[in-house]
């Protein structure tokens, strides 16, 4: 099993490398001093676990996640921050406080261990997104991108439906469409895109526009130069 | 010395009330009862059994209602309800020493009305001079009540101020408590994982930094007591963390240090500066990637101390770090309640690359 250990201090990162010497089945294959170093690392070497500190010049463990299309599994590793962790309702996660105890160490890589690999980590790299770490405020979620039913641009943000929450992503639509899987989702206007599950009833409107009631009550106007696409779709 | 006090002020009031008390009454009964002897003339010896029975009762009364008064502390109350227990209670006492007079004037003198009252108001009818014997009665009842009052109330707004006194006093002293600085947790427990580490790496470093951080916590520890430190000795504390932090901060945290001769023996509030220092690290060293320098500066002009932390400003994070967490808002509201306004802490953000927290204050 591939581990990073991402950590600003030095010793800090010593001393875990030699705690994770003892579980031979561990192998470190990187260390990485802030967040785009270990952006970098996990897109490259594909780790199955990252050792992830919370506080870190330069952006928090949590910022990292916002990045990531893949989430590796995650051990969160800090020395007072854990109620961050607790907080958050990412039970997804485990922590470790530091020192590390050696048997905390133990039972958190067993718990690993026992879990199958999402699909995340080990899926081809152009395999379309199905979830995404996404945080708003003080809250935070890995948001399953099949439960949001429109993506709206806002700027160079993305406003989720997801539910009843409206979480803001730190990404352009543009860049999120072209991860999206196709099948699902569709490009409805300059500034939506839609999740076809959640389509209840469409309607010709004026001009060739059509307008679409989603299930969750949004109502979603499809463009002109869409409306042919969305009308091929829904013939095939 | 509180309860003492108290209790003296106890002893006066109760002597004046009854001064007051013996006072009133007697001149009320030596007006009626010359009064009965020369516009009724009756015998002195009635007159003065049927008054000093009278005056008697009154002061039974009035003293049962001012024990009910205290008891039940009526002068808490709302306005409304203190004047309806007031009316009802005046008028109760009236009525019953109305009854006693009668019964008492017929036993002297075999009629129910007193002689005086007879004599000034021979030409109203009986049941006439009856209603005014009592409200004769009535009206000397409200003199006592208002003159028990207005006393009475005077003195309970002045215990109830000198109460909010005590009590400001007390918060003020709780607050302090609560506003003086603590060893950040974090920081304790990333020095005791990096102290793990060097123990295998640089046993003696480990060494030193086990001393360092006993140190540090033992001052923390004991700045509950002292209020004030030497400057020197704040320094000590703050040589500590810093070199417990640079264990972490490695050599992106640079300290340079710049202390007047005369500052050394300065006295300043315990942990003050360290706060600062702390302040400067978590919000400036700390979230630079390639760190930076930080700089103690302490001085002496006109009798004030000037202590200044001077560090790198991250950039964009800018605007969120003014605000600059607990630690300063702490420290200034703690330099406001030791010194007022002689003393003040300022950040300094006028320039784009470095912030600057400044303390000023009396020697």
């Amino acid at each position: 099993m591939k581990a990073l250990i991402v950590d600003d201090e030095p010793l800090a990162r010593r001393e875990l490398h030699r705690l994770l010497t003892t579980f031979p089945w561990i192998q470190v294959i990187g260390e990485a001093s802030n967040i785009d170093e270990a952006r970098v690392q996990i897109e490259a070497l594909l780790p199955d676990v990252v050792f992830l500190d919370i506080q870190m010049p330069g952006g928090t463990g949590f910022d990292l996640l916002t990045q990531l299309d893949r989430v590796p599994r995650i051990i969160f590793t800090t020395a007072y921050d854990h109620y961050a962790v607790k907080a958050f309702d990412v039970n997804a996660l485990d922590y470790l406080l530091k020192p590390i105890e050696p048997e905390r160490l133990a039972t958190a890589l067993r718990k690993i261990q026992a879990t199958p690999s999402s699909s995340q980590s080990t899926a081809a790299k152009d395999a379309p997104l199905e979830q995404l770490f996404v945080r708003d405020g003080a809250r935070c979620w890995f948001v399953p991108l099949r439960e949001v039913s429109v993506f709206s641009s806002e700027g160079n943000y993305v406003r989720l439906l997801w539910g009843k929450e409206r979480p803001l992503l730190g990404r352009s639509l543009g860049a999120l469409e072209q991860k999206l899987d196709p099948r699902r989702f569709f490009r409805a206007n300059r500034q939506q895109i839609l999740n076809l599950d959640f389509v209840k009833s469409v309607e010709v409107g004026q001009s060739g526009r059509l307008h679409v009631e989603l299930r969750d009550g949004t109502e979603v106007e499809i463009s002109r130069r869409q409306a042919r696409l969305f009308r091929m779709r829904a013939t095939v | 010395m509180l309860a003492s006090r108290r209790k003296t002020t106890q002893r006066k009031t109760s002597l004046g009330y009854w001064a007051l008390q013996l006072i009133g009454w007697s001149l009320y009964f030596r007006a009626q009862a010359s009064g009965e002897v020369i516009f009724a003339s009756v015998p002195w010896s009635k007159a003065a059994t049927l008054w000093g029975g009278i005056c008697i009762v009154g002061i039974g009364l009035t003293h049962l209602l001012r024990w009910v008064i205290t008891r039940q502390t009526w002068l808490a109350l709302p306005p409304a309800a203190l004047l309806i227990r007031v009316i009802a209670s005046v008028l109760l006492i009236s009525l019953t020493t109305y009854l006693i007079t009668v019964a008492l004037s017929q036993a002297v003198y075999d009629a129910p009305v007193a002689p005086i009252r007879g004599a000034l108001y021979h030409r109203l009818s009986l049941a006439g001079q009856l209603r005014n014997q009592f409200i004769a009665i009535l009206s000397i009842y409200v003199i006592w009540i208002a003159v028990y009052l207005s006393f009475a109330m005077q003195r309970h707004r002045y215990r109830a101020e000198l109460r909010q006194a005590q009590l400001g006093e007390g918060l003020q002293a709780a607050e302090l408590r609560l506003l003086k600085s603590q060893l950040n947790p974090h920081f304790i427990f990333n020095a005791l994982n990096g102290v793990r580490a060097l123990i295998t790496d640089d046993p003696g470093r480990a060494r030193d930094a086990v001393t360092q951080l006993a140190r540090a916590l033992r001052y923390t520890l004991a700045s509950g007591e002292d209020d004030f430190v030497t400057l020197e000795r704040e320094l000590e504390m703050v040589d500590d963390y810093l070199a417990l932090e640079s264990l972490r901060l490695a050599e992106r945290l640079h300290v340079v240090r710049n202390i007047a001769p005369a500052a050394h023996t300065a006295r300043i509030p315990v942990m003050l500066l360290q706060t600062l220092v702390e302040n400067a690290i978590k919000h400036g060293i700390a979230p630079l990637k390639q760190g930076g320098t930080l700089r103690i500066v302490a001085h002496i002009v006109e009798r004030q101390i000037i202590l200044q932390v001077v560090n790198p400003r991250p950039v964009g994070a800018a605007s969120d770090s003014v605000i600059e967490g607990v630690g300063l808002r702490n420290s200034s509201e703690r330099l406001r309640l030791l010194f007022g306004p002689a003393a003040r802490l300022r950040l300094d953000l006028s320039e784009a690359s470095q912030a600057t927290a400044e303390v000023r204050m009396p020697m």
